[in-house]
């Protein structure tokens, strides 16, 4: 306990709580990094498979026993010893053993018990996305070595939420999570992140249905910012882009407010950047779509992540929203939103874009009747 | 997987309990618990996505015990239960323990603790665990989303867990006695000669400290480590059993020595509060009175409340009590009589009826 002491005034970037459990200080990602690194032995956080006997001889002489009291060690220490069933039969391991005794066990069978009394056995959709989320994620092996995440490299874990514009998100926290290095930018990260307002598309279409899907927000509004510890991270890529910060900028300027400072978003690595792990932090695009940021965690790779670089931003957990269908078919999720509809049963409705077209046009394309129509993005688009 | 975290805590702590009381930080004795309570079975009937998520979940609960404030018993226990969760967990590829930077150089100085006092089989799979990479080298113990909690709440068991605090003991040592009896005589000499030189004779003004300062806090330190062992025999037979070697020492020097000053002690060994109270005469903590006071005053129940209340409006004048009630009297009747007579002519009128 003493010794921790002393290293924490000495050394701001080993990462300490502000509140402890919510979130640590502010700490710069790529000395953290480096202070691992220098405490590690390169074999610690290779990806290689060491030898064992190698292991073991060392073991021996480093502690100055003998090869039988290593043999003993080897033997009192194995796994075996932990293993609770008789050797010659394997135990079902997908189902809660009969009379457990365990807290946590109790609980599982009273769940598992209540699941198999239900009549209709019904498959949670979430849970059929998150086992194929992880079948797509974990433990991914890149086909060349160039490719391969280096040794050593961070991991961060990044929470993108999303905008609490739904009365129901008040009581949820629905989010995306990525895993990102600390060799990508924040550019990368924006880009990463999938929003529906950014596939907006505004504006009556009725006339010209197939001109709609060109004009989404994405390509006509590209500015955006993050905004981590002070400072605004802008996106300036593109000649059309704003510095969309600079109004905030100004405005806590003239109220007195501490000043913020700007940098470009694809200039800045994510392991330059000096931040609070577990703070929540803003990224702002389309103007006011503002979604919480939160770095959950940062940590150096290992051999079981997904070591393939270009899978790099990776998704390893998305909240599903339920989709608007079609008013017609009920099946498709809706593309277009019309009032004033003649043929609709309801104003404004929800077509697919199949429906739409076989109601609203004839076989030429022509418009029949009197509507409006206007491209509609179900926010579980990214489904 | 919230929903479960206190079940997996009181399983951990329940095996942990077990192996303290075998007094002992050999892997055999708690490879024989951990198959005694078939703690393997923890695992059983998570399905896919779940499997992974509650060997998380596990692995961060158990990791706690493996760091300080925790005795080293407790600690070595930690560790086993790692080794073991990790070992046995149903997650492939498996799910990683996760160690903190800021706990790092806890680790190193438990392992070297380990070394020193010779227990191999504690450095064994300390070591088993670095070299297949059962770590992950992260900044922080858990992920962390910003959840604030309303309320911390504590396991009564961690207090049981804990070490004997030793902090007073290890800060007032005997060299530091020492040091302030020689600085505390070079100031009295001092102070003797220049009121010689100004031959102002034993004036109070000049006298500001505390005469026999070093005694004192001698005797109050050793007051303090004494009620402090009373506690521990009362409190049921504790730890102390195997730690390393270090600790030993520790005691030593807490047998000459100790203080009860340090703040951390009010904070760190939470004695139950009527104990505390009888040990006024040691435990002097100025923090300690507020505690104290409000753990006496008791609400009494609304019962009792009540009578009290009703005891005090009959200590009013006499004269008072019997004018209210008659009025009540007379109140109360009025509206019933009214009802009664009608509902009881109208049953007349029908069975004069019929």
């Amino acid at each position: 306990m003493a010794a921790s002491e002393q290293t924490t005034d000495a050394n701001t970037n080993v990462p300490e709580y502000e509140y402890p459990d919510v979130n640590t200080k502010p700490f710069h990602i790529g000395s953290f990094k480096k202070e691992w690194l220098s405490r590690l032995k390169p074999s610690d956080y290779s990806y290689e498979e060491a030898d064992e006997d190698a292991f073991h001889a060392n073991f021996a002489r480093e502690m100055g026993v003998s090869a039988e009291t290593m043999a003993e060690l080897k033997a009192v220490c194995s796994v075996d010893s932990l293993r609770c069933h008789p050797e010659d039969q394997q135990p079902d391991t997908e189902v809660v053993p009969p009379d457990p005794t365990l807290r946590t066990l109790v609980q599982r069978k009273e769940r598992q018990d209540h699941r198999a009394s239900l009549k209709k056995i019904k498959k949670n959709r979430h849970d059929l996305y998150a086992d194929e989320l992880e079948r797509l994620t974990i433990g991914r092996k890149p086909e060349t070595v160039t490719d391969m995440v280096p040794e050593g490299e961070i991991i961060l874990t990044i929470n993108v939420y999303y905008p609490a514009v739904f009365d129901k998100f008040n009581y949820i926290r629905p989010h995306m999570t990525l895993l990102m290095t600390g060799s990508h930018s924040l550019a990368e990260l924006r880009d990463a992140v999938c929003c529906v307002s950014d596939l907006q598309v505004c504006g009556e279409f009725s006339n010209t249905p197939d001109v709609a899907p060109e004009f989404i927000s994405k390509d006509h509004y590209k500015s955006a910012f993050f905004f981590f510890e002070g400072v605004f991270y802008n996106d300036m890529r593109f000649p059309e882009c704003q510095d969309i910060s600079s109004t905030t900028i100004e405005w806590a300027k003239s109220h007195n407010f501490p000043s913020y400072s700007q940098a470009k978003m694809e200039d800045t690595l994510l392991e330059d950047l000096k931040v609070k792990v577990g703070f929540p932090y803003l990224y702002c695009h389309q103007g006011d779509c503002e979604h919480l940021v939160i770095i959950t965690d940062v940590r150096l790779a290992h051999k079981n992540d997904c070591l393939d670089k270009n899978l790099y931003p990776l998704l390893t957990h998305k909240h599903r929203v339920l989709t608007q269908k079609c008013a017609v078919c009920h099946v498709f999720i809706g593309r277009w939103y019309t009032t004033n509809d003649q043929f609709a049963p309801s104003d404004p409705c929800l077509f697919c874009d199949k429906c739409f077209r076989m109601l609203h046009y004839d076989a030429q394309g022509n418009k029949l009747g009197e509507f409006l129509a206007y491209p509609y993005v179900d926010r579980g688009a990214f489904n | 997987m919230d929903f479960c975290g206190k079940q997996v805590k009181a399983d951990c702590e329940q095996l942990l309990k077990r192996f303290q009381r075998t007094q002992s930080v050999r892997f055999e004795i708690f490879a024989r618990i951990w198959r005694e309570m078939k703690f393997s079975q923890i695992f059983y009937g998570t399905v896919n996505h779940e499997k992974r998520k509650f060997s998380r979940l596990i692995l961060d609960v158990a990791s706690v015990f493996f760091l300080p404030p925790f005795s080293f018993q407790i600690r070595v226990g930690g560790l086993y239960l790692l080794y073991s969760l990790y070992q046995c967990q149903n997650a492939s590829p498996s799910e990683q323990i996760r160690l903190a930077l800021k706990d790092w150089v806890d680790v190193k100085t438990f392992e070297k603790d380990a070394i020193e006092a010779q227990h191999f089989d504690v450095v064994y799979i300390l070591q088993q665990l670095m070299f297949c990479k059962a770590f992950h080298f992260t900044a922080t113990p858990s992920l962390l989303t910003y959840n604030k909690k309303r309320k911390v709440e504590r396991s009564p068991m961690h207090e049981n867990f804990m070490e004997r605090v030793s902090r007073p003991q290890e800060l007032v040592n005997i060299e530091l006695l020492e040091e302030m009896d020689n600085v505390h005589q070079h100031y009295e000499n001092l102070k003797a000669s220049t009121l010689s030189l100004t031959s102002a004779q034993q004036d109070p003004s000049v006298s500001l400290i505390r005469k026999n300062l070093v005694p004192q806090l001698r005797s109050t330190v050793v007051d303090f480590y004494n009620w402090q062992k009373r506690k521990d025999s009362v409190d049921e037979e504790e730890d102390s059993s195997e730690g390393p070697s270090s600790q030993q020492e520790c005691s030593k020097r807490a047998g000459l020595l100790a203080s009860i000053k340090s703040k951390a002690y009010g904070q760190a060994a939470e004695v139950s509060k009527s104990r505390r109270h009888r040990q006024v005469e040691v435990d002097f903590t100025s923090n300690e009175a507020p505690t104290l006071g409000r753990s006496r005053i008791t609400k009494p129940s609304l019962k009792a409340r009540t009578s009290e209340n009703l005891h005090i409006s009959g200590n009013l004048p006499v004269t008072t009590k019997n004018t209210t009630f008659p009025d009540l009297k007379h109140f109360t009747p009025v509206p019933a009589l009214c009802a009664i007579p009608g509902l009881v002519l109208k049953k007349h009128a029908e069975t004069g009826c019929i």
